[in-house]
């Protein structure tokens, strides 16, 4: 697959130019990160057909789906896609399996909606109409509606932001399930290094319109600037002076650590701090736990 | 009161129903392009259909009459080729309260379309419908108290016209004498017995309209929120 | 695994990380970077040193004692800036230190990072 996009964009500070080239494996799963406003979701919404770049290239398999110099431009309906939205867009007037099958292009065997209800676990939920689902539920409607009609490219846009950690686990696993049993090639919008970490196999890194970097998940964020190879972020919450040193207290996930420090990096810590914890690798024990 | 003629009632409800049919068919695609055009002329046609609810009625009907009269260009060619004269006519009636009612159909549709999350059409294009197929299997059925609030509105508003009607379809009865013209005439003749049956089954018919309204939209916000 | 030497002032001071210039691009001659280590890991000797293993040593001039119930805070002033090391109130006393007082900064090759 490859692709190339450049068109002007309009953000919260002023304008900026988008401009992405890249040759991808098929059946990658991509995470595309990044402040908010760099480009990711135009990206998706290029790929889609729901937003023309003002000049480009796309070519998915061996299909070719835009090109501006051919003036070539496949509709969304042309474009073999499935996309997850934020606000999961399901049809409130339609039951989840109405959703569902509403997806089905002509003469399609409705066995793949079987299918799909298996795989994301959906029984339970087929006569229920979509105001009556949890947001973890709708998500997962929205994904298996995305793969009724057997897509090329799945296209999740912060999907799971919404959700709670246990909720989200959970439906990184189904994307990860689905993403290997119906060879998609999936782009997914991501703020979190344990999401991006789970579930990519290539992260791109956005940053005002352009891919500053490619590469595995590993080497992007064990690459930052500190030698340490024991390495948290992490919340402070307290500070306390005992004797003549200080013991910061830090939330790391949903760990508490206590981490002494001298007055004079104390002076500059306050409570809400986002700090990062690092020891070298050669410092920390390890222990089994039974 | 038995001998009160109710053929004006009959007209001006065969007149409303003839309306909003007519303006449910052409406010939709119209409200469609409204909620999601980007052409600069969006405003102009937007300022245009809005027009009717501030305009004196009589200013509408005046121009509608110039317009309409055989010996002006729109007059003639409908006379000339369909034998049909739209001024003191029936047909000219409806036409005249089309134009009249028409932004009490297009603007509830047209923010309804607007309040749905741009998503809903979104997706359904990614799930390879054509626009028609999201339009009516879609989005439709999403903003049905839209849809209800945009009939009542136009039929009650047709229902209730005067000053258009006067002055384009003047008094002939069976023909334009309807229920508002009715009321009018009969309070000139001094009969206020009739006149007041007229008006006061006007009263309580637009009440009970406007009550189901209420109730329906109420009953779908309530189902909505759960 | 990488042995760094480092040119801090007159010391030659040395780091071992896990990274390799390969993995790290900030390992590379003449690249400046920070190095940082922690309060707690200086150790202070006074006097002549009888040999050790310990390669990264700084000269300085006791400025500042803070004694605490359990640890004291020694600021040292060095060729190479302020020096702070926290070490035991019990040790302060055994070595008799006082301001003024010639010591040796002492850190361990594996406690030293590196920060780009």
């Amino acid at each position: 697959m490859i692709f190339q996009f450049t068109k002007k964009l309009n953000a919260a500070n002023g304008h900026f130019r988008l401009e992405v080239d890249a040759e991808i494996t098929e059946g990658n799963l991509i995470t595309l990160y990044g402040e908010s406003g760099a480009g990711k979701t135009s990206i998706l919404r290029m790929l889609a057909g729901l937003l023309q770049p003002e000049r480009g290239y796309l070519k998915v398999g061996e299909e070719v789906w835009y090109s501006a110099e051919e003036k070539i431009n496949l509709s969304p309906q042309q474009r073999k896609i499935g996309i997850v939205f934020q606000d999961y867009a399901l049809f409130p007037n339609m039951t989840v399996r109405q959703n569902l099958e509403f997806a089905l292009y002509k003469n399609q065997d409705k066995r793949v909606i079987a299918e799909l209800v298996d795989l994301i676990e959906l029984g339970d939920l087929q006569y229920r109409r979509p105001e009556t689902l949890s947001g973890g539920q709708k998500q997962r409607v929205a994904l298996a509606r995305a793969l009724v009609r057997r897509p090329k490219l799945l296209l999740l846009d912060e999907p799971l932001s919404a959700l709670d950690k246990a909720m989200r686990d959970k439906l990184q696993n189904y994307i990860l399930k689905l993403h290997r049993n119906f060879n998609l090639t999936t782009f997914l919008v991501s703020h979190e290094v344990k999401e991006v970490f789970k579930m990519s196999n290539e992260v791109w890194v956005l940053k005002d319109g352009k891919i500053t970097s490619r590469s595995t998940p590993l080497s992007l964020f064990s690459q930052t600037d500190v030698s340490g190879k024991f390495k948290f972020t992490g919340e402070v919450i307290d500070v306390e002076k005992s004797d003549v040193i200080f013991i910061i207290t830090i939330l790391v996930a949903n760990n508490i650590v206590k981490v002494v420090a001298d007055e004079r990096e104390a002076s500059q810590l306050s409570v809400g701090d986002e700090v990062l914890v690092a020891s070298k690798a050669f410092n920390p024990l390890i222990q089994k736990i039974n | 009161m038995s001998n009160i003629d109710w053929s004006p009632f009959a007209l001006t409800f065969k007149l409303a129903l003839i309306t909003t049919v007519i303006l449910f068919v052409i406010s939709i695609p119209l409200a469609y392009w409204l909620s999601y055009s980007k052409s600069k002329f969006k405003p102009v046609i937007e300022t245009l259909v809005a027009m009717p609810i501030v305009l004196p009625p009589t200013v509408l009907g005046f121009y509608i009459l110039v317009a309409l009269n055989p010996s002006s260009m729109i007059g003639g060619f409908m006379e000339n080729t369909f034998g049909l004269r739209l001024v003191f006519s029936f047909e000219g009636l409806v036409f005249a309260s089309l134009i009249y009612s028409l932004p009490f159909m297009v603007q509830p549709i047209q923010s309804g379309l607007s309040n749905l999350s741009v998503s809903l059409a979104e997706a359904s294009s990614s799930l390879g419908k054509s626009k028609f197929t999201t339009l009516v299997k879609v989005l439709l059925p999403n903003i049905k108290p839209s849809l209800l609030t945009g009939i009542v509105l136009a039929f009650a508003h047709t229902v209730g016209e005067f000053g258009v009607v006067l002055m384009i379809g003047g008094s002939i009865p069976d023909k334009t004498r309807v229920a508002s013209i009715a009321i009018y005439d009969e309070v000139e003749a001094l009969n206020y017995e009739t006149a007041n049956a007229y008006a006061g089954v006007l009263l309580v018919v637009t009440f009970v309209i406007l009550f189901i309204v209420y109730l329906v939209s109420d009953r779908h916000r309530r189902k909505i929120s759960q | 695994m990488t042995l760094v030497e480092l040119k801090v002032g007159k010391y030659l001071l040395k780091s071992i990380v896990l990274e390799t210039p390969q993995s790290a691009p900030y390992l590379k001659i003449d690249n400046t970077i920070n190095v940082l280590f922690k309060e707690t890991e200086v150790i202070i000797a006074k006097g002549d040193l009888t040999p050790m293993s310990l390669q990264n040593r700084i000269n300085g001039v006791v400025s500042k004692i803070e004694r605490g119930e359990i640890l004291g805070r020694l600021t040292l002033d060095s060729d190479i800036g302020e020096i702070v090391s926290l070490i035991t109130t019990s040790a302060i006393d055994q070595l008799i230190l006082k301001k003024g007082d010639n010591v040796t900064a002492m850190v361990k090759t594996n406690e030293i990072m590196l920060s780009a």
